[in-house]
């Protein structure tokens, strides 16, 4: 794992500037932000899930799709996240500008 | 952006008595959780659409062009002359009020710029002072007013408004169609960049990468491998969908929202497991891989663009016909403009079901059959096998999707199927359902978060009547044929009917569908248990 770097950049909204500066004590930070307390591993390995899917997919995949990934029941994400779109930000990944309100309401296992 | 209005708070705020002041005297006010946020430059930018730029409407600086006024007058000019109906609908109301409370708005708001006869008074003051003589004589006397800024923002707020249900030209004694005064309303509007970001991002997104959600073709194909992963897990069945085929003989268009979002995925699962028993030669796209049409909500054109890639992949594939998934304002454009946009479908044939012979007469224009009537036409040949007893754990009503019930009549089809794949069904009442059906409060691009109390105001008369079955019947979930109405109504029925979920009709008949060589069924699409057999899961 990479040093922590001391001074997180993050855009207006709070997404990290640059999705690459991501590792487990930024997602600890930008947790602590989100008002989340210390990351647990099941949240982690979510979040790894999210990066990876992003990476591959550049979208955010279907919700109960990642829990069934982590192995957890499918309600994991907003079990441990509250929202996903939280779990979108601590895991780093770019801002979605308007486009997160369209995960938020075709998502309404969230909300 | 305010807090949002609790369900006593909204019931509390309706008041149906009209202000003191004349119409014209109230200016607009711009309230927060009453409107959506203003598109971006990025989207207008993609869609080609005018005045493109970054602007906030509940800001008093709207960024509009110097000669905004010349440019909607001109507009309007030019769609009286080209839309006879628009001109028909501007000139023949008489203002009876037959269709004042039969708006969802104005029923959960109160607001008489609600009414629809008063919505379009907005636009037709400005008519009769352009366009009429009467108007341009005798100005506010004759109804007429001068369009200014207010006038403008007021056209904007209440345009946004309405969700083109089309339930007031129902009872319209002259068959006025509100819905094309709305759209034409937003055309102007687009004319200044006034358009949302809710509708014109997925519109960009749309005309960009083929759907709503900007699914690329990788990303599509990955979200329906995770439904076949989960269909094998509940039926032991392995399917191995079609992308792209060329030669097959059905091209299979749905909404993207059910390739991504619960419940709709649960639908799309049903349609795939359907396709599968029937053995069907058909194929998914990952170009035509929208139904939906958000440029519907901004300009003809726009919708024009929007629909071409339909036809234009059935002819690249090569199909005879094309079938259509569960969607509302999908199916008004496919049934009732698809066909003189886009169209003559002349290289494709008059769909005829392989399984059944039954040729949809009632498609032979558009070549286009949408998957309740194909649905209904099959169980109808009894070509399927089902166990509706999978389905007793649920007691069902029907929401009639606005554009599939009013656009296309297709009422009877689904509640055929329904009556075939569950065993409690209960209608909602008489003048809530069929044509008369209430619009879910979010449709025509209006399913954002910003506007929830508008939303949830305009959901009230469908909810209102759920609630009523609920209470009556027992009823714990609303189906439907929308993949809109499957994201608003699940927050609009955990708002106003909590206990009540909802579900697209295909995933009703995916659990009662016996497959050939299925596994014993413990579970549901969803993964909950099965209703135990001989009465314990009924309800």
């Amino acid at each position: 794992m990479e040093t922590p770097k001391p001074d997180l950049r993050v855009d207006k909204d709070g997404f990290l500037a640059d999705y690459h500066e991501w590792n487990e004590q930024a997602a600890q930070l930008l947790a602590e932000r989100e008002g989340l307390g210390p990351l647990t591993k099941d949240m982690l390995d979510i979040l790894i899930f999210l990066r990876s899917y992003y990476e591959k997919y550049k979208f955010f995949p279907i919700i109960r799709a990642v829990c069934k990934n982590v192995h957890k029941p499918k309600d994991c994400l907003t079990e441990e996240f509250i929202d996903p779109v939280k779990a979108w930000k601590i895991a780093g990944l770019p801002n979605p500008g308007e486009e997160v309100e369209i995960f938020r309401d075709w998502n309404p296992l969230g909300f | 952006m305010a807090k949002e209005m609790k369900p006593n708070e909204i019931i509390q705020s309706i008041n149906y008595t009209p202000p003191a002041k004349p119409w014209m005297e109230l200016p607009v006010e711009i309230k927060p959780g009453m409107f959506c946020w203003g598109a971006k430059a990025k989207s207008l930018n993609i869609l080609g659409l005018p005045n493109a730029r970054d602007w906030n409407p509940s800001h008093e600086d709207w960024k509009l062009p110097e000669n905004w006024k010349d440019t909607v007058l001109e507009g309007m000019a030019d769609r009286l002359k080209k839309y006879r109906s628009f001109k028909l609908f501007m000139d023949i109301c008489v203002r009876c009020g037959a269709c004042a409370d039969k708006c969802h708005f104005f029923l959960g708001s109160g607001d008489p710029k609600n009414m629809p006869v008063l919505r379009a008074e907005l636009m037709r003051s400005v008519y009769r002072r352009y366009f009429t003589t009467p108007g341009k004589l005798l100005g506010k006397l004759g109804g007429a007013r001068d369009l200014d800024i207010n006038v403008l923002k007021e056209w904007w707020y209440y345009f946004f408004q309405c969700t083109e249900c089309r339930r007031c030209s129902v009872f319209c004694p002259y068959g006025i169609d509100t819905a094309e005064i709305t759209i034409m309303g937003r055309e102007m509007l687009n004319l200044l960049g006034l358009n949302i970001e809710w509708i014109a991002g997925p519109a960009s997104a749309c005309y960009m990468k083929g759907n709503h959600l900007g699914l690329e073709p990788h990303t599509i194909k990955s979200n329906v491998e995770f439904m076949l992963d989960d269909i094998e897990t509940v039926t032991g069945i392995k399917i191995d969908p079609p992308f792209n085929k060329k030669g097959a003989d059905i091209l299979f268009v749905t909404p993207s929202g059910d390739l991504f979002a619960d419940p709709g995925t649960y639908t799309c699962m049903g349609y795939l497991m359907l396709f599968h028993e029937l053995g069907l030669n058909y194929t998914w796209s990952t170009y035509a891989s929208e139904g939906g049409n958000f440029g519907f909500f901004t300009s003809n054109e726009t919708a024009k663009r929007l629909n071409y890639k339909i036809y234009a992949e059935a002819k690249r594939l090569g199909v005879k016909w094309i079938l259509g998934g569960e969607c509302g304002h999908m199916w008004r454009v496919l049934n009732q403009y698809m066909d003189t946009w886009n169209g003559p479908a002349d290289f494709l044939e008059v769909p005829r079901s392989p399984i059944t012979g039954t040729v949809f007469e009632n498609a032979k224009g558009t070549k286009m059959v949408h998957i309740a009537e194909f649905t209904a036409d099959l169980i109808r040949h009894g070509k399927l096998k089902l166990d509706p007893s999978r389905n007793d754990d649920l007691v069902v009503t029907y929401h009639d999707s606005c554009n599939t019930a009013r656009g296309m009549g297709i009422l009877e089809e689904p509640r055929y199927i329904i009556r075939n794949i569950c065993n409690n069904f209960y209608e909602m009442p008489e003048d809530t359902i069929r044509e008369k059906t209430f619009c879910c409060g979010s449709g025509s691009g209006l399913n954002a978060g910003e506007d929830m109390d508008l939303r949830m105001k305009g959901g009230l008369a469908r909810a209102n009547a759920v609630r009523y079955v609920q209470q009556r019947y027992g009823v714990n979930m609303l189906a439907n044929i929308c993949a809109i109405d499957r994201a608003a109504l699940t927050t609009s029925m955990n708002y106003w009917c909590p206990g009540v979920g909802v579900t697209g009709v295909h995933e009703m008949v995916a659990n009662a569908l016996v497959m050939k060589g299925e596994k014993p069924r413990e579970t549901n699409l969803r993964g909950e248990p099965l209703p135990a057999k001989g009465g314990e899961g009924n309800v």
